[in-house]
């Protein structure tokens, strides 16, 4: 049995509610699609269209000027050296590490849906993974620009590895730094391998059904002469579960690490025992901001509300409050043993947050992440298109600006009053950070466009026609005959 | 079909010999009560006869209470997190997880006892050092100046209104899922799961709440001086790791018995290791590592001293104990998914964790920060002047005392399922939980 979704009157024309569920019953999670050839259709007309819509070009445009912004500063800074940015003495991470934090961060909701999600066996995951982990890999991309562009001397970037060389120089191979260059560049590879592997069999599928030479030969080459044998299904279905194995841990460690940048030091404010799952929370909070973010539009754009419903867009909703709540959890465990230490200096740092010259960061950063996510206790708000992407937007702002005030306001204000100072960015440090926005969606537009932005296999083996020996539903009794009911109804089988 | 099959069979798999303990159990309850009384008179006995004082006495009572509070609240997370995900494969062995919260009801006394004792006979600050300030300004002034400034938190009528909320919090939360549960059983209506899903955000926050805070006062606060951000997320760790391996153990114990047959299988048996071996090996590890990997690299003397003190003596080598039964061995023996679905490793592997989830936060509590610690010249003066500290392991306090305890927590438990079926009846996804197979 299943729960049939309603039509809401408070929701807008076209968009059905299958958050309900009645206890036993399980909700269905593709909508109006009764066949695994409606699926394709679906998905493939994005890439298939002759044109794009008219919104993704004006927004390509503007994210590729952006991009060329990003470039223009890049080669700016460059060329002239860190001092065009805002730094100062004791400020001397700021823009460049915030954002790389920001960035690592917003990687994190896909690697969580398409390894954490899968162990735990959430069907819905299907509709949004391929699209969160093509995030994750464009995010870490703009991650992976900052600390190579800050530290001052890009033409000696390579000595961030151990590499030999004839000076027998090697990095600080107990400095967290180090460790993070490892850590990003396995998850980068890791997530590209499991983005990509899961993407072959659609791959194939686009393959098989392009008219042009183009198109043949493109998706032909990457498909990797996948022909949907029993054999290949065997082999990638063991490849995606090894990958997901691979990337549990990688969830934890990518984050671990980079809170260990700031942990493992003395400065109040960044030396605290709670910063590796705090900050691990936190990303995750941040990535499923940005993918709600991301998906109430491109649905809207590409006509896919009925796959990416209102259900899946609940569920993340869902993980955000959770998440914001784990953020809350950590920020108040921060506050009560900066004052139970009875140290100084950590109640310094804490009661400087809040109260100090950066005061406003520190508020912006607790009303985003904190009080305004915890709208979503509301179904109302949970299930509203705007409601949730403009709390998503929220939730974006203010963990760009947790790390802005973790980073910030610990360095601007250390042990010693005489040192301390007020760091103001500079519009170099503003654009770049606005250009690395350009340079996400950029690519972010292109895989859209041309990649198959639903991973088309893993949503079919999830739709009832794929269980009609009756394994699909809750009381052994699948969609064997909904599988029949008359395609052309929108709410088959609506009472 | 097989599906045809399986209907068939349903009747004789949910018949009452399957799926209820037998009239036998009431002289298991009873025995396991003796033994639990005669185990906590044998180890006050043990205690007055060798001279232990009040303050190891105290702190084996935490390590005790504390073993069997962690299983009692992982089960009541385990329960709640079920009713937050809405989750299927789970019913058929969320009865044994509730059973053990449900002695929430009841456990209070362990703490409520010993605590008024303590009260009574003036030796609450032995146990608890920031409620004797005195005496720690004389012992330990260091230490005394920086607890002298939390006693707006650190002192005997607040650490009382709070203990009296967490408990009243856990056993309400235990009760209220115990009832709505064993209510549908008689029922068979679909609102008690709507309520029990209702109330299930409310309660995991206040869980998560008060067991932090129960791990800061309870357990923290014996090194009144120390702290540590990431301590109540270590206590929820160690709870997964009793709760889940408790839940494995009685769950084979009872197919041993020839009970839940065709109802928990390997499938059940099989997830239920995972999380084992997620949360109670892997993440209680990675929450252990981020606490010393932190403190020893910023090498702060306000925190290393409660490292120091578990790297002294015989501490050290129960802390290289922890961390190869407690994450190395146990992590290479379930990681693959063989031993998870063979209930004879998995309840060798359960067993095990449930050992060393006791070492665990007998490691916690026991330690001393060593005397020396802020007059020392090196490490190593420190670490010789210290070899001879002695876990006191083998000293029969800490056995009684834990018979006694478990034997209260098992009797209790089995009290509590001999009324009810073994698994939630007519909860409406038994149906998807009987079927439920991985992959």
């Amino acid at each position: 049995m299943t729960t049939l979704p309603i039509e809401r009157a408070y929701l807008p024309s076209g968009e059905v509610d299958n958050t309900d569920e009645r206890p036993g019953e399980r909700a269905e999670l593709v909508l109006g699609h009764e066949t695994f050839h409606q699926v394709t259709e679906t998905v493939c007309r994005v890439t298939e269209a002759r044109r794009p819509p008219l919104v993704w070009t004006l927004g390509f445009l503007f994210s590729l000027m952006l991009t060329g912004m990003l470039g223009a500063m890049v080669t700016y800074l460059i060329v002239t050296g860190v001092g065009v940015w805002g730094l100062n003495n004791p400020v001397a991470w700021a823009f460049d590490i915030t954002n790389f934090v920001f960035w690592v961060g917003i990687g994190h909701a896909g690697t969580l849906i398409s390894a954490i999600l899968f162990l735990f066996r959430q069907k819905w995951r299907t509709a949004i993974n391929r699209f969160a982990e093509a995030m994750t890999i464009f995010a870490v991309i703009c991650a992976g620009l900052f600390p190579g562009i800050h530290i001052g001397r890009v033409w000696m970037a390579y000595y961030l590895f151990p590499l030999p060389n004839q000076m027998e120089m090697w990095p600080q191979f107990r400095s967290p730094l180090l460790w993070d260059v490892f850590a990003v560049s396995t998850y980068f590879t890791v997530s590209l391998l499991f983005w990509y592997v899961g993407m072959i069999p659609d791959l194939a599928t686009l393959r098989d059904r392009a008219t042009g030479r183009i198109r043949q030969i493109a998706y032909g080459l990457f498909a990797l002469g996948w022909r949907g044998s029993h054999r290949h299904w065997h082999r990638y279905e063991r490849a995606y579960l090894l990958l997901a194995a691979l990337s549990t841990p990688l969830v934890l460690s990518v984050h671990s690490v980079v809170s260990f940048d700031f942990a493992v030091s003395q400065l109040p404010g960044w030396h605290t025992t709670i910063f590796p799952p705090y900050f691990v929370a936190g990303a995750i909070f941040s990535g499923f901001a940005m993918v709600v973010t991301l998906a109430v539009p491109a649905r809207q754009l590409f006509g896919l509300k009925d796959i990416i419903t209102i259900r899946h867009l609940e569920n993340m909703n869902k993980v955000i409050l959770v998440t914001g709540c784990m953020v809350g959890y950590a920020y108040a465990m921060e506050f009560f043993i900066a004052w139970y230490s009875g140290s100084m200096y950590e109640q310094f740092a804490f009661i400087n947050r809040a109260f100090g010259q950066y005061w406003w960061a520190y508020w912006i950063m607790v009303s985003c992440n904190v009080l305004t996510p915890q709208l979503f206790w509301f179904r109302r708000i949970r299930t509203s298109i705007w409601g949730m992407f403009i709390l998503s937007l929220f939730v974006n702002v203010g963990m760009w600006f947790e790390r802005f005030v973790i980073i910030v306001t610990s360095l601007a204000n250390d042990f010693l009053p005489s040192s301390w100072d007020h760091f103001t960015p500079t519009w170099v440090d503003s654009l770049t950070m606005l250009g690395a926005f350009g340079l996400f969606f950029t690519l972010f537009l292109l895989f859209c466009r041309y990649l198959p932005m639903i991973a088309m296999a893993e949503v079919k083996a999830i739709m009832p026609a794929a269980h009609a020996d009756g394994h699909g539903g809750g009381d052994g009794h699948g969609g064997g005959e909904r599988a029949r009911v008359d395609p052309n109804a929108r709410d088959g089988g609506k009472p | 079909m097989a599906h045809a099959a399986r209907k068939a069979d349903l009747s004789s798999t949910l018949a009452d010999a399957n799926i209820r303990l037998d009239g036998g159990v009431e002289s298991i309850v009873r025995n396991a009560w003796i033994v639990g009384g005669v185990g906590i008179v044998a180890a006050l006995a043990w205690a007055f006869l060798s001279g232990s004082g009040a303050e190891r006495i105290g702190r084996v009572w935490i390590v005790t209470y504390s073993f069997v509070l962690s299983i009692a609240l992982g089960g009541l997370f385990f329960t709640i997190v079920q009713h937050l995900t809405r989750a299927g494969w789970s019913v058929v062995v969320r009865r044994i997880a509730e059973a053990y919260a449900a002695n929430l009801r009841w456990m209070w006394l362990l703490f409520a006892v010993p605590v008024l004792l303590l009260l009574v006979t003036g030796k609450f600050g032995y146990v608890f050092p920031w409620a004797d300030l005195a005496h720690m300004r004389e012992v330990h002034p260091d230490e005394a100046t920086l607890v002298e400034k939390k006693t707006a938190y650190l002192n005997v009528p607040f650490f009382l209104l709070r203990s009296t909320a967490y408990l009243a919090i856990w056993a309400a939360l235990g009760w209220f899922f115990w009832r709505r549960s064993t209510e549908q059983d008689a029922d068979g209506g679909i609102a008690a799961t709507e309520r029990m899903q209702r109330w299930a955000p409310a309660g995991i926050i206040l869980f998560g709440l008060s067991t932090t805070f129960a791990a800061f006062d309870w357990i923290m606060s014996l090194n009144p001086a120390w702290f540590s951000t990431i301590f109540g997320v270590y206590f929820f760790a160690a709870s997964c790791t009793s709760a889940f391996a408790a839940m494995i153990v009685a769950l084979v114990l009872l197919e041993r018995r020839g009970k839940l047959v065709g109802v928990v299988t390997a499938e059940h048996f099989q997830d239920l290791g995972k999380l084992l071996f997620a949360f109670g090996i892997v993440f209680w590890a990675y929450i252990a590592f981020s606490q010393y990997m932190l403190i020893w690299y910023s090498n702060q003397p306000e925190t290393t001293g409660w490292y120091i003190a578990r790297q002294m003596g015989g501490w050290k080598w129960l802390s290289i104990a922890l961390l190869f039964g407690h994450f190395v061995i146990p992590f290479l023996l379930l990681v693959s998914k063989h031993p998870k679905r063979y209930t004879t490793t998995l309840l060798f592997v359960a067993a095990w964790m449930l050992v060393f989830s006791w070492l665990d936060l007998y490691w916690l509590v026991m330690p001393q920060i060593p005397e020396g610690l802020a007059t020392a010249t090196s490490y190593r003066a420190l670490a010789e002047e210290n070899a001879g500290v002695s876990t006191r392991l083998a000293d029969p306090l800490n056995w009684l005392a834990l018979l006694g305890f478990v034997g209260l927590f098992v009797g209790s438990t089995l009290r509590t399922l001999a009324g009810h079926a073994l698994i939630p009846v007519r909860d409406p996804r038994l149906a998807e939980s009987l079927a439920f197979e991985n992959m």
